[in-house]
């Protein structure tokens, strides 16, 4: 089984370890791991920006490059959704790369996602260990695009030492939305204001998610209030470098 | 009267629905569209709706006291003054509204020969215009899955007994008791095809709001309490 | 009424920093959302029901010159007067024209949000005629000299009762009152006089039926069954979507309708009114007249936002919108706030004039997921980013920004080196915290104002890997 993993740019440019701690969770599952060497960007800025040119082209480069994966994967619900529910929009245009694109889609998954339902790892077989409590945060592009609910929350409970406690509105969104952090950025801080008052009330040592967007987010505005909660990728914990800063 | 007002306004309509069918890109009178749409109406398809019970009496109070109305069972008719004084006789209001409870008011004509004077009350069958404090009325028939009250309007169906007084007794037959809105829809086709009501007006337990800080609060125009009597 | 959608930055800011409303609207929160979630379970397949809502919106927008044309047939049989308004300006004028003709002198309203689009109340007045609203909501509006609603099923949910009461005292001339129960009371008193004594009742119509050529009009005050049960004339206004085609899809709709808005399993008052009263009726309207509007409604369904049309006006989406919840109703300067007025708002009044409201979404998807008739607000929210992008309505440093993004991504040779360099260089910004509290030349201001940014690990993934990969002899 060759699994094409999608670093995505965000894991690529701002948390690498992310990556490698996607990658070390795949083999482990024993899926045979490829990392096409030339991705970049899965065009999601450019496609929820109107400018579905640009977005066609990242799209056209992307599926050329996995073309030949059994699967594609990411450490982010936010790009695996980009493929699996809008690469044929964003493609709809071009018909031959629409089709192509529509059964890359049906390859893709998020990470925690894949782990469970497709390589069907158990929470005895979660290498991490975590001293803490954790909130997990359901970010919107994995929970509504993808239906990642359940599947990170049965791995984290296979992590040594670590206990989940839900925060209030785990479902709510933390306000990024990509470009509206910074077009709206006073509405954007809100709304993540508002997730980092669930997160500190809930009283636990780290919040966890599954995309480095909302993570950079929600760690600005928390550093910005002078709260001390560690931000961390559902990845990162799975693994074992959680302790890692 | 409305002619010319008619008249004036075709360019609109012919506006209108030109940009409509190309908005659609209906080219030319298509015949088929229009068999297909009376096709559709013909069949009266009803979508998916929850099972209901095989007691649909029981299911239609239940829901209607969900629905803040208060619910009696009667076995027969001539139980009616007595239960409706009663009612009145027990009705808690708060000082302010010590005038609601009264033996005084109007009921629609098919109630004009039960004996209201018998059990001590003063019940006049005719219309209300609006001052009245307690309407009496019966029923075209009755929703279970809603706890519904369905009212169409007629010589002797007067809506404003069941609208304006503060407190609304209704008779429902428990044989008029249907499942859904659907059944209710079909009755109307049924027993007023041919001379189809100006209102159909379901009602389901007293008026109310929540537009000030999402507070229910009863009684916003019309009645403030609504009051079943579930006859057999 | 007046557009100021454009303002919609200046105005969340505004809001955002309204103490008296930011609390109201965390009373208003989560109240609607619980108890949908709650009223949606007792229908045994609400996923089914709304594919059914859905399907059959569809078929009436699919259709809706023959749905419309089959309403006309049977409303005028039942001794209706059906008339048409291209424009919000024709709503004003025919409904003039129809007070003039009955010598009309007081018009109640109850809640029609097409007439707000066209600014009825003030067009009436303007021609000397009195009007009162009736819904609770609206009444407390149009005495604050015509507040413009915030939600389009509770107009007023950003007042609290603090204000509401301070309002009645100063209009009413009557003791503060202050509990909400004597505060409705009192609004009764005053309402009741009115229908009483109005010569025409105004509704909108939740739905139009084309096989009985009826209106539906959905209430829980029982306002709108007044309002047009009273009055001698009954002037039923609402848009041209709005046709349904048989009274058992009126039932499907009516499953989802309230338990969508409020969470109630229905509301209280469901009225299908058709054609004028019968002979020895008592009470109802002795002339019926349907305004059916377009008034933008056709370019919506010749354009790729058309499934909007679907809307049924239940408020989910905005009730459960993030950026709706803290910004409120008004920020978004028109009649129809939220995710459907992010769409609606500029289709209707012209994208130029509401630029920010497709923009102004994370694109959370939650709406999406609520709304009955599955409209799915965000991909329509896209096509109208679109839109503005093609149509170089966005500020140059935005285009700018992501065409450059977009050159280095498509040449993944250059992008691996600049971005080696700008990781570096942003991390030893982001010194021992690892937190950016600015970045140079006011990039991403939007962003710092109120929020670090997290420095970058100072690597990236792609040199990395390649380092590790050739550690372990396996680069490819
Ligand atoms: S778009 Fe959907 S959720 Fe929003 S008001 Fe319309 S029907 Fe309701």
């Amino acid at each position: 089984m060759r699994v094409g993993l999608l670093v995505t740019c965000l894991v690529d440019l701002m948390r690498p370890r992310v990556g490698f701690a996607a990658l070390e969770l795949l083999e482990r599952a024993g899926a045979t791991v490829v990392v096409p060497p030339a991705q970049t960007c899965c065009g999601q800025p450019a496609y929820n920006s109107g400018d579905r040119a640009d977005a066609a082209s990242l799209a056209r480069k992307l599926v050329d490059e996995f073309d030949d994966c059994d699967y594609v994967v990411a450490p982010s619900g936010s790009c695996s959704g980009m493929l699996r529910t809008h690469y044929a929009d964003v493609l709809r245009d071009d018909p031959a790369y629409a089709e192509r694109a529509k059964a890359l889609a049906a390859r893709t998954y998020e990470l925690t996602q894949f782990l469970v339902d497709v390589l069907k790892m158990r929470a005895d077989a979660v290498p991490g260990t975590f001293a803490g409590t954790i909130a997990y945060h359901d970010c919107c592009a994995g929970l509504r695009e993808m239906g990642v609910k359940a599947q990170p929350r049965a791995l984290l409970a296979g992590v040594d030492g670590l206990a989940v406690k839900e925060m209030a509105e785990p479902e709510t969104c933390c306000g990024f939305g990509g470009t509206f952090s910074i077009k709206f950025g006073e509405i954007s801080s809100r709304l993540a204001d508002n997730k980092c008052q669930h997160i500190v009330t809930a009283g636990v040592d780290a919040v966890v998610m599954g995309d480095v967007g909302c993570m950079l987010n929600v760690e600005g505005r928390l550093r910005r209030r002078g709260d001390t909660v560690r931000v961390l990728h559902v990845a990162e914990v799975l693994a074992g470098d959680g302790k890692a800063r | 009267m409305s002619d010319d007002l008619l008249a004036g306004n075709a360019a609109a309509r012919a506006a209108i629905l030109g940009r409509v069918r190309r908005a659609l890109g209906v080219v030319g009178e298509d015949a088929a569209r229009h068999a297909n749409a009376e096709r559709y109406v013909a069949e009266h398809r009803a979508g998916p709706r929850p099972a209901m019970p095989a007691d649909l009496g029981e299911r239609f109070a239940q829901r209607a006291r969900e629905m803040a109305s208060t619910v009696e069972r009667l076995a027969s008719r001539d139980q009616i003054p007595h239960a409706v004084a009663r009612y009145v006789d027990n009705l808690v209001v708060p000082a302010s509204l010590a005038e609601q409870k009264t033996r005084t008011g109007v009921c629609w004509p098919e109630f004009a020969d039960l004996d209201w004077a018998g059990a001590g009350l003063a019940i006049e069958p005719r219309p209300t215009q609006g001052h009245d404090r307690l309407g009496i009325t019966g029923c075209f028939c009755a929703l279970a899955e809603t706890g519904t009250l369905v009212f169409t309007s007629g010589a002797d169906t007067p809506t404003g007994t069941m609208l304006l007084p503060d407190t609304h007794i209704a008779v429902v037959r428990a044989d008029r008791v249907v499942s859904g809105m659907e059944e209710g829809f079909a009755l109307v086709r049924a027993e007023r095809g041919h001379d189809w009501p100006r209102a159909i007006n379901h009602v389901s337990g007293p008026s109310r709001t929540g537009d000030i800080e999402q507070t229910i609060v009863l009684g916003a125009h019309g009645p403030y309490r609504v009051h079943i009597l579930l006859l057999g | 009424m007046q557009v100021a959608s454009i303002h919609f930055k200046e105005r969340a800011h505004e809001k955002l920093n309204d103490a008296q409303l930011q609390k109201n609207l965390v009373k208003f929160k989560g109240k609607f959302v619980e108890a949908r979630r709650r009223a949606l379970t007792e229908l045994d397949d609400a996923d089914a029901t709304r594919d059914y809502a859905r399907d059959l919106r569809q078929r009436g927008l699919d259709a809706l010159d023959v749905w419309l044309e089959m309403f006309e047939r049977n409303a005028t049989a039942r001794g209706a007067t059906v008339l048409w308004a291209e424009t919000p300006a024709d709503i004003n004028r025919l409904v003039l024209e129809i007070a003039s003709r009955h010598g009309a002198h007081k018009v109640i309203k109850s809640k029609s949000m097409v007439s707000e689009e066209s600014a009825l109340d003030h067009a009436l007045e303007g021609a000397g005629h009195t009007v009162v609203e009736t819904d609770l909501g609206e009444y407390i509006l149009q005495i604050n000299d015509y507040e413009p609603p915030s939600h389009i099923i509770g107009p007023a949910l950003h007042k609290s009762k603090e204000e509401v009461s301070e309002l009645f005292a100063r209009k009413h001339g009557t003791p503060r009152k202050d509990d909400i129960e004597a505060l409705c009371l009192e609004a009764r008193h005053v309402l009741r006089e009115h229908y009483l004594t109005a010569d025409i009742g105004i509704s909108g119509g939740n739905f139009f039926v084309a096989e009985t050529g009826s209106v539906v009009l959905v209430t829980n005050e029982g306002n709108a069954t007044l309002a047009t049960t009273l009055p001698k004339v009954h002037i039923a206004i609402s848009g041209i979507e709005k046709v349904v085609p048989t009274l058992e899809d009126i039932a499907t709709l009516m499953r989802l309708l309230p338990r969508s808005a409020t969470g109630q399993s229905i509301s209280n008052y469901v009225d299908v009114l058709t054609g004028v009263k019968g002979d020895g009726e008592f009470h109802g309207a002795e002339h019926m007249y349907f305004i059916v509007v377009d008034s933008g409604r056709t370019s919506v369904l010749a354009s790729d936002v058309k499934e909007a049309l679907r809307c049924i006006r239940c408020g989910a989406c905005m009730n459960h919108c993030p950026v709706y919840q803290n910004v409120g109703g008004h920020s978004y300067g028109w009649v129809y706030p939220g995710p459907i007025g992010s769409i609606l708002t500029p289709m209707y009044v012209g994208l130029e004039n509401a630029p920010d409201l497709p923009q102004a979404s994370t694109l959370c998807n939650q709406c999406g997921i609520v709304c009955p008739v599955r409209i799915p607000l965000p991909d329509l929210q896209r096509k109208l980013r679109e839109k503005e992008f093609e149509g170089g309505m966005r500020p140059w440093h935005e285009r700018a920004g992501l065409k450059l993004w977009s050159w280095f991504a498509q040449r993944p040779a250059l992008y691996g080196w600049a971005s080696r360099i700008g990781v570096r260089h942003l991390h030893r910004l982001g010194g021992a915290r690892g937190m950016i509290r600015k970045l140079p030349l006011g990039f991403g201001a939007g962003w710092t104002d109120e929020r670090d940014m997290p420095a970058p690990a100072g690597r990236t993934f792609r040199e990395l890997y390649k380092e590790a990969a050739a550690r372990n002899g396996a680069l490819r």
